[in-house]
């Protein structure tokens, strides 16, 4: 079954006090699921979305796509390939290390059993599956060495903040034409994109 | 003198409420990230690290790095400037993950008020960090100058210059700053065990205050509520 549900981000700062008496509302940020999870036979669209966030002509391209491949691993669902650098840093955690802070200082485990997923699902699939997973995915997205949707958001929207901000910086200090500026500047408009799309992704 | 010229003085740093670094924090015996809470740093590295380079530049006038500092903290803008000195120590004008990551657990330290601990458990990162000449010794001008980013009190700092200076040179080498460091951890860990038992006795006390007051209201109202019902069935 599910796992607990996200909590948005608003509710967790309200809990926040300067002694940190509230790191259980913190850790709701995060996934209550270990990546442990069960293989995943569930047949999901293949899509392939190269990030705009880079010029053709730099190294390093960040891919983002999905496969599903029948006896997938938990580390299955999204991957993030590019062009090598990263791969390794993106390693899923070993369950014990899901223990978020620290160990016994901070004391309770987050794990959660979610292990009886239907995962017998033949490898051609209906249109009608697809659609009755899409929902799901949101959810096994944040199972696997991804970081949760909320996090997410909240790091890319403020990245955005302060790069707009930079780019003002920018603009005023080496001008409009800089090649540097122009790339920030496609840049910014890359990651908007990126979360406006990830955003009718959420919405459907 | 210093500090105070460089507008250094003042305030401790505080991170801004429901930005992303706020919403991570440190393991409070070894005041480390956790692999996720780095994983997760590293997505946010590279959010910022725009023209991919693994680095946040500190050409024009270290804009990218400016910026993510002032808005995820309070500090001005000569503090900002103080901090990326501090970091930069291999003089290429550029911050990398590991002074990144470095940086936030410093921040993180002051935000939670484990600057003891921090410093006790990596004295030998913090030392590098304040030793800017690299002369294997530290002033007190040096530490003054990162007053705002590890709270080290006036009078600490008199302490640590008068009793750890075993050399007598008026600067600290490593093996004196460590016990320094030593030293005030074990403060810091005595006054944190008077401030739980304090607390322990003011629950205790409370428990007994809210007992007495239960058997006063009960003394007050004479019988038991059965026994009223009792009475007047009679």
């Amino acid at each position: 079954m599910e796992g607990k549900p996200l909590k948005a981000s608003a509710k967790s700062s309200s809990h926040h006090g300067s002694g940190r008496s509230s790191l259980q509302d913190i850790r709701n940020m995060w996934t209550t699921a270990t990546l442990s999870q069960p293989k995943l036979n569930v047949q999901l669209p293949t899509v392939r979305e190269d990030s705009e966030l880079e010029d053709v002509s730099v190294s390093g391209k960040t891919l983002w796509s999905y496969d599903q491949k029948a006896g997938h691993d938990a580390e299955g669902g999204w991957e993030a390939s590019d062009g090598g650098e990263d791969k390794d840093s993106f390693k899923p955690e070993e369950p014990e290390e899901l223990e978020l802070g620290g160990d016994s200082s901070q004391g309770s485990r987050l794990e959660e059993d979610d292990s009886k997923t239907d995962n017998e699902k033949p490898s051609s699939v209906s249109s009608l599956n697809i659609s009755r997973h899409t929902p799901h995915r949101a959810y096994w997205v944040e199972q696997q060495s991804r970081l949760p949707l909320p996090l997410t958001e909240l790091m890319e929207n403020e990245a955005l903040e302060i790069l707009t901000e930079a780019l003002r910086s920018y603009q005023s200090e080496i001008g409009r034409d800089h090649s540097l500026t122009k790339q920030l500047q496609r840049y910014i408009e890359g990651l908007k994109r990126r979360r406006n799309r990830r955003l009718q992704v959420l919405a459907v | 003198m210093v500090a105070r010229v460089f507008g250094l003085k003042g305030s401790i740093m505080k991170l801004k409420q429901g930005s992303f670094l706020w919403y991570l924090y440190l393991d409070k015996l070894y005041c480390l990230l956790s692999v996720r809470n780095v994983k997760a740093l590293v997505e946010y590295f590279h959010l910022l690290d725009v023209h991919h380079k693994k680095t946040l530049n500190g050409q024009y006038f270290h804009v990218l790095f400016y910026h993510f500092l002032h808005h995820v903290t309070d500090l001005t803008r000569n503090q900002i400037t103080v901090v990326f000195n501090m970091l930069d120590w291999n003089t290429v004008g550029e911050i990398g993950f590991d002074q990144f990551y470095m940086l936030v657990c410093i921040l993180l330290a002051q935000e939670n008020h484990l600057e003891e601990q921090f410093i006790f458990r990596h004295s030998r990162p913090v030392f590098e960090l304040l030793d800017l000449d690299g002369e294997l010794k530290i002033g007190p001008d040096h530490l003054h100058m990162y007053n705002f980013l590890f709270n080290i009190k006036k009078q600490q700092l008199r302490d640590l210059y008068y009793n750890f200076d075993i050399t007598g040179d008026r600067l600290l080498n490593y093996k004196e700053f460590k016990l320094f460091t030593i030293f005030s951890m074990d403060k810091y860990q005595e006054s944190q065990k008077a401030e739980k038992e304090k607390k322990k006795e003011k629950a205790v006390l409370k428990k007994k205050l809210s007992q007495v007051n239960e058997s006063q209201r009960e003394s007050l109202l004479g019988i038991q509520p059965f026994e009223s019902i009792s009475n007047y069935n009679c």
